[in-house]
């Protein structure tokens, strides 16, 4: 600590990821976020909310998940006629229609990514809490980092409000409860992003690596 | 002049996935410790595949602008509709908002995306004085975007389900929405291969260039 060496060679944090400066500043005060001088890139924002909040979110999110992708979202009617859209069912007649890479795209980025997720957030907030999970954990989180901008729940719910006032002039259109879970799963998986700091995970499993060795060393040497 | 520290010069750089600083063997590509991912000092072969995906991008605009991606069927009658059509429908049934968005989500999006990109492909390739700022604020941009341009082809999967009785009224698919639907996955992969820290690289080389030049000047006048 008073070897005046250290000051010579500044010990870098950080190498900003869109423009490769360094910096002396790896994590930000909570509740601020750490902006790189050069390029003004975001490096790192710490939430106020823990981990925990993370793990409360998705779960939530999975939980209505469940309602959101089985019950209705929409309901179209025409004279006696009426048909009903799930997250689901439009993915099935485009697949019917032989539009399978569209519908395999579709699937992807309103069903598949967001489920995915949630549960690799899930896992990863609770899964961090114990030693033997700590390679899955990791590969969990850059499966996430990969995932992430394929989560279109945003989108879709454009999509249902375009599709919604588009057809409105020529049917009947009505709002069925699978829209309102729709609209909270959105919500939350958006706050679920925002809260979510991959950098209180490596802590974790840093902190708890240092802890086995500070206990392994003395037992080692006597 | 004090030039800025950058990780690669010092043999460091950013692990792209979870923004840890790794150092780099001599071989210049190892595995992130602590997450796993592959780190490269820059993106392998990043020039060459943007620009590939871009190509193929603005190849692909081309039928999905000129075939229709849907077709509204009403009482037996009904047309396949572009793009641009759906667009031009949208605006002279007084639908004005809805037809801005839909504009701006699956025309200028994808259009500005590929000109961004082609804009700053060719700056890096050619070596231009750039403004690093205005080029990262155009990287951020592009990169962000890209998403909503799936927006049509949601509505599509929303109205396919929805709108399905037969003779009386029926939504049915194009083959231009598949086309669309590659422009918009080939570009999202465009914006993720090219690395924003080559648009540095170049501009620190163009000043170094600057600077001797200057030196030269400055010792032949003496």
């Amino acid at each position: 600590m008073q070897d005046g060496r250290n000051e010579a060679a500044t010990p870098w944090q950080r190498a900003c990821h869109e423009c490769d400066l360094l910096l002396a500043k790896a994590v930000a005060p909570t509740g601020q976020k750490l902006v790189c001088p050069r390029c003004n890139a975001t490096l790192h924002r710490k939430a106020k909310h823990g981990i925990r909040y993370t793990a409360a979110l998705s779960l939530t999110g999975l939980l209505l998940f469940i309602p959101a992708a089985s019950l209705p979202l929409l309901q179209f009617s025409l004279f006696a006629f009426g048909a009903e859209n799930t997250l689901l069912n439009g993915v099935m007649s485009l697949f019917d229609a032989g539009y399978y890479w569209l519908s395999s795209l579709v699937l992807f980025c309103s069903v598949l990514a967001p489920l995915w997720k949630f549960l690799l957030l899930a896992f990863v907030c609770w899964g961090s809490n114990w030693a033997f999970l700590d390679r899955p954990v990791a590969a969990s989180v850059r499966w996430y980092q990969h995932l992430k901008e394929w989560g279109m729940l945003d989108v879709y719910m454009l999509g249902i409000l375009v599709a919604l006032v588009k057809m409105s002039d020529l049917g009947k259109m009505e709002i069925e409860p699978g829209l309102y879970c729709f609209v909270a799963m959105m919500l939350i998986a958006n706050l679920t992003t925002l809260s979510f700091d991959p950098e209180a995970i490596w802590e974790r499993i840093a902190h708890r690596r240092a802890l086995r060795i500070a206990a392994a060393a003395p037992g080692g040497s006597t | 002049m004090r030039r800025p520290h950058k990780a690669l010069q010092q043999g460091l750089t950013a692990c792209l996935c979870c923004h840890k600083l790794v150092t780099l063997p001599a071989s210049g590509r190892c595995i992130c410790p602590r997450c796993g991912a592959r780190v490269h000092g820059r993106i392998d072969g990043s020039l060459m595949l943007t620009w590939a995906l871009t190509i193929t991008g603005a190849l692909l605009l081309l039928p999905a602008n000129i075939l229709p991606i849907m077709t509204v069927i009403y009482l037996g009658s009904g047309e396949p509709s572009t793009i641009i059509s759906g667009v031009m429908q949208l605006y002279n049934a007084g639908l004005w908002g809805i037809a801005l968005i839909v504009f701006v989500a699956s025309i200028a999006v994808p259009v500005m995306k590929l000109v961004g990109l082609a804009l700053l492909l060719v700056q890096i390739q050619l070596r231009l004085p750039l403004i690093p700022l205005q080029a990262m604020r155009l990287y951020r941009v592009v990169s962000g975007i890209g998403r909503w341009s799936l927006l049509d082809l949601f509505m599509i999967s929303i109205l396919v389900a929805l709108v399905d009785m037969g003779a009386i009224a029926q939504v049915e698919a194009g083959p231009g929405s598949t086309a669309f639907a590659t422009v918009v996955v080939v570009t999202m992969m465009a914006a993720r291969s090219f690395d924003p820290r080559l648009i540095w690289d170049i501009y620190d080389e163009n000043l170094e260039v600057e600077a001797e030049s200057e030196n030269k000047g400055v010792a032949g006048n003496g």
